[in-house]
């Protein structure tokens, strides 16, 4: 009896096995979607291989808040998105042109089926978030992939690539390039250089002090420096006694709260922010203290924000931004 | 059963030493931290406040808070724990390997989440509740069988009781990411950045909890003789198991619902205690209450020098701290009884 | 110890009948376990029926049904039923050890070591040498995690006693450091390590199953044989050795195929809780305490719990696709408080 049983038992597995290998090896066929025709085909170099694009796609799925964000700014209409982390489901400053469009899931666990059903010629995803599912979505259309959460830059440039629109991109690069060329003079001219800049953030139960990340980053193209203790090269710190709030220290301090518990967050915001050191700060004495938008400096991670935030940066100093 | 002091002449020096170890521990909570301070700072931040000194303030409105919230969950755990211990007749018994202090957690997460309470007074009782229906779960799951109440059974019956709350806290917060990244030092247990208004709506209860608990030395050593014994002796054994039980409920659920889950205070107080003091619980437990204190506040200092300007939740510092003696418990001091 | 054993003989004298009602429920739990590999892949939108679903496993369907059955909900379905079915049994073969019905992997330390290596693994090295050596990390964690128990409960010989106490005392310490861990990275790693933890079958694949499969196939067949030594070992300490066996060596072989089971399961779908915990219970219930069913029996109902959970887990909250794990703990839980308490006096 029992020798049957696990006969039986091991032929399961057996055939198992065999579908497995089975079908994993006509999986890579089917694929091809030959409506172009002779159309060309670019190789799109990306942080997890090549993927090759055939002609114009126009079905464009995105997996994460970046490349959201890049898809509008290169006009494009993306069929899919995934859900944004506040505001849901998209970000305010995106929805008037994402409002409308079909959403996946989360950007933790997208639903692999509804981005298959979309049908796409090109998918958009994040090393940090999807690199456990680049196989399955690299079978449902050729992936590219943005090396990292916040390489908005990597975002455009590989995003105008597969699409071909790399003018477009480029365009929108140098644009960007330009606006800190003349960000930077003007702070330069107005005498508000060398400024040592801080991000702080505000939660139910602690602060936290961001040192890179996406705010980080971009204060740092546009000429801020860091704090010498803000130094380090990790994402940031989190603190929960007071005592650490001198170090805040910056001659300038960029703030945002975030979450959704607004009352203990307000809260927490108040306490600390009430605190006689936190008086002391020279960003607090100088009257250099600007409560920015969370979405903008941090979680929306694209290239429209990055614009946002520097717009922010114009209006904080007072400046007139040069269009020539 | 050996210990240290047998006299009680050396019972009272040894208390005294208790004490002082103490008031150290008090004062390095005062002393050490981020800001630089000096002895003269502490002070004259009692004696002559100066408001426009970042010092005293520092002094009065981060280190006290935490000084006095560390001593008083300290106590409580460490009572909770002899008591536990006491009516259990278990050396493992304490509020963490119970799964109370898991219990409580679920709840006050669940109350935060899902029925968004924010007053405070309503997420203490939520984790009262919570203390409650975990300590209740865990006494009846240990003491089903035959056998009884045996240690392993119950260390189980917790085990898998703290396993179910803390999944189901985890299975909340990983649907509400943003929530996890809100309450994430709560959740492994810390005093920093607690103010003391957390403590007033509840201290009542502390004290009169303590305050009972102090008296129970005598009712608790004729229990420990054995139940029956007790009985014979015309003690009302079921009324003071549940006066117990209320006891360590209030203690234990109060502590998780101002500083999140810390462990194991509970269960190594009452054995150091115990090593040093004996067996007598008129001893015991006050005593415990001190060392409790010491120990707790202890583990904050160094859990706030060790990654500065960061801390390492004080929870965690006494998990690392107590795995280790609760190993040692289950080697050795589980043979020799 | 005396009373057990009455039993045990009492079973025997009517032991034809009570045998064949669990063969063929063991049976029964397998041919459910077999069908729901092949009804799983249907559920969600579109609904497939079991014919279509075989169409396409053989490559013999509709096209464009293929890559959302072959290679989306099939592997689901299939890694979710075998990592299921070996943390029953991972869970039944030490409930066996330790002589109690509330241990499992999960408990005592093992799957804890898992979770330290992979949260390690997912925060600081992950960036580095690429996603898929997380099973691998999370697999070591939990050998060094069980090896560490084993050697500390070591004091001529191990006893079950202090193997699950030390375990817990482990498992604690392990919670501690992945805590610390998670209060110091940043957000999206946390976020990754949480779902891990919590344990999903989200984006398994037929390279999850070629992982797990193997170790199933060397593990499973090996514990068959030892089941006749298991049903002795249930007996403890003073019966066994009087029976003449090798307690600690059968104990370690019992414990290894235990730990190996549990962390092959645990590295492809994360710490998913409960099962290892429940699914022996379950199976005590419906089979009885011998091993040669028990085991089995466990397994197939791990992997249906696992299997549902993942169910309601990819189509509940369409189109978001959480964690199985939520379920498992959610589900799992109240059931087995209800079940010890039904069932007291089995202890």
């Amino acid at each position: 009896m029992m020798k049957n049983k696990w006969g039986v038992g091991s032929l399961l597995f057996v055939s198992l096995v065999l579908s497995a290998c089975g079908s994993s090896s006509d999986e890579t066929s089917g694929e091809t979607d030959d409506q172009s025709g002779e159309s060309e085909t670019r190789e799109v170099e990306h942080a997890m291989g090549t993927a090759e694009i055939e002609g114009e796609p126009e079905r464009v799925v995105s997996l994460f808040q970046g490349a959201n964000d890049a898809a509008v700014a290169l006009d494009v209409e993306p069929v899919a998105i995934v859900e944004s982390w506040v505001e849901q489901p998209v970000y305010k400053y995106l929805r008037d042109d994402l409002e409308d469009v079909d959403q996946v899931g989360e950007e933790t666990q997208p639903n692999l089926e509804e981005v298959a059903k979309q049908e796409p010629d090109v998918i958009f995803a994040n090393k940090d978030r999807h690199e456990d599912i680049y196989d399955e979505l690299s079978q449902i259309a050729p992936t590219v992939m943005i090396d990292e959460i916040y390489g908005w830059k990597d975002t455009v440039d590989l995003m105008g690539q597969s699409l071909d629109k790399e003018e477009e991109s480029d365009e929108l690069l140098t644009e960007w390039d330009e606006r800190v060329e003349d960000f930077k003079s003007q702070m330069e001219a107005e005498g508000h250089f060398p400024v040592e800049a801080a991000i702080t953030n505000f939660r139910a139960d602690h602060a936290r002090i961001f040192y890179t990340g996406f705010g980080g980053g971009i204060l740092n193209e546009l000429g801020f420096d860091r704090p010498d203790n803000h130094k380090e090269d990790t994402w940031g710190v989190k603190l929960t006694s007071k005592e650490s709030i001198p170090e805040m220290n910056a001659d300038v301090i960029f703030n945002f709260n975030s979450g959704t518990e607004k009352d203990e967050i307000q809260q927490t915001y108040e306490d600390w922010t009430g605190h006689p050191l936190w008086q002391e700060l020279d960003a607090v004495q100088n009257d250099n203290v600007h409560n920015v938008d969370e979405v903008t400096w941090n979680s929306a991670g694209g290239y429209l924000a990055a614009n946002h935030m520097l717009d922010d940066l114009y209006e904080i100093y007072d400046l007139e931004e040069n269009n020539d | 059963m050996s210990y240290l002091l047998k006299t009680n002449l050396s019972k009272i020096i040894g208390a005294a030493i208790a004490v002082l170890l103490f008031l150290s521990a008090f004062l390095s909570s005062l002393y050490f931290g981020q800001t630089a301070i000096v002895v003269d700072d502490i002070v004259q931040a009692f004696t002559s406040f100066n408001s426009s000194s970042t010092n005293h303030i520092v002094i009065l409105e981060e280190r006290l808070p935490r000084a006095v919230l560390g001593s008083v969950i300290g106590a409580c755990l460490a009572i909770a724990g002899a008591l536990m211990q006491a009516l259990t007749g278990n050396p493992l018994a304490s509020p963490s390997i119970f799964g109370i202090n898991a219990g409580a957690l679920f709840f006050v997460v669940l109350s935060i989440t899902l029925f968004s309470f924010t007053s405070l007074v309503h997420i203490m009782w939520m984790a009262l509740l919570g203390a409650t229906a975990a300590g209740v779960i865990v006494f009846m799951l240990g003491s089903l069988g035959r056998e009884g109440m045996t240690p392993i059974k119950v260390v189980l019956a917790g085990a898998a009781i703290s396993a179910l709350f803390s999944s189901m806290t985890q299975a909340m917060l990983v649907l509400d990411e943003n929530g996890l990244q809100q309450v994430l030092f709560w959740l492994t247990g810390s005093i920093s950045g607690r103010s003391l208004d957390m403590l007033y709506p509840i201290l009542p209860f502390i004290v009169v909890a303590v305050g009972v608990s102090m008296f129970m030395g005598n009712a608790l050593n004729v229990f420990a003789t054995g139940e029956d014994v007790a009985k014979n002796l015309g003690q009302k054994t079921t009324l003071l198991k549940i006066a117990i039980g209320v006891i360590v409920i209030i203690l234990a659920g109060s502590s998780v619902s101002i500083a999140g889950a810390i462990g194991f205070i509970g269960l190594v107080v009452p054995h150091i205690t115990r090593g040093i003091f004996g067996p007598d619980h008129r001893w015991l437990i006050p005593l415990c209450a001190v060392l409790g204190a010491s120990l707790l506040v202890s583990a904050d200092v160094v859990a706030r020098l060790l990654i500065m300007p960061e801390e390492i939740p004080v929870g965690i510092m006494t998990a690392l701290i107590g795995t280790p003696f609760f190993i040692y418990i289950a080697r050795y001091g589980l043979t020799k009884r | 110890m005396g009373r057990q054993i009455n039993i045990r003989t009492k079973k025997n004298t009517i032991s034809f009948q009570i045998d064949l009602k669990s063969l063929i429920i063991t049976f029964l739990l397998m041919a459910l376990t077999i069908s729901a590999l092949f009804a799983g892949p249907g559920f969600g939108d579109p609904f497939f029926s079991p014919v279509e679903i075989g169409q396409s496993v053989f490559g013999i369907g509709n096209v464009g049904n293929e890559f959302i059955i072959n290679t989306l909900r099939f592997p689901r379905a299939a890694v979710s039923l075998l990592a299921g079915f070996c943390l029953g049994i991972a869970g039944a073969i030490l409930q066996g050890i330790v002589r109690n019905p509330l241990a499992s992997p999960d408990i005592i330390g093992i799957t804890g070591g898992a979770a330290v290596a992979a949260v390690s693994y997912i925060s600081f090295f992950q960036d580095t040498f690429g996603i898929q050596w997380l099973p691998f990390a999370a697999i070591a964690g939990a050998l060094l995690a069980s090896l560490l128990i084993y050697v500390i409960s070591w004091n001529e010989g191990v006893t079950p006693i202090r193997l699950v106490l030390i375990g817990i005392g482990i498992s604690a310490a392990m919670q501690a450091g992945t805590m610390l861990i998670l209060t110091m990275v940043p957000d999206y790693s946390a976020s990754q390590a949480y779902i891990w933890m919590t344990g999903s079958i989200y984006g398994a694949s037929w390279e999850g199953l070629r992982l797990l499969l193997p170790w199933a196939l060397l593990i499973v067949p090996l514990i068959i044989m030892y089941s006749a030594i298991l049903n002795v070992q249930e007996l403890g300490d003073d019966t066994s050795a009087g029976l003449g066996l090798s307690v600690q060596k059968h104990r370690l072989v019992l414990l290894l195929s235990s730990v190996v089971l549990a962390g092959a399961a645990v590295s492809i779908v994360g710490t998913i809780g409960f099962v290892g915990l429940v699914a022996p219970h379950i199976a005590r219930l419906l089979v009885g305490r011998s091993f040669s069913y028990l085991l089995p029996s466990a397994g197939f109902i791990g992997g249906l719990i696992v299997f549902l959970a993942d169910i309601v887990a990819r189509t509940a909250f369409y189109p978001s696709d959480i964690p199985a794990g939520i379920f498992t703990a959610g589900v799992g839980a109240p059931f087995f408080i209800f079940l010890l308490v039904k069932h007291r006096n089995k202890f």
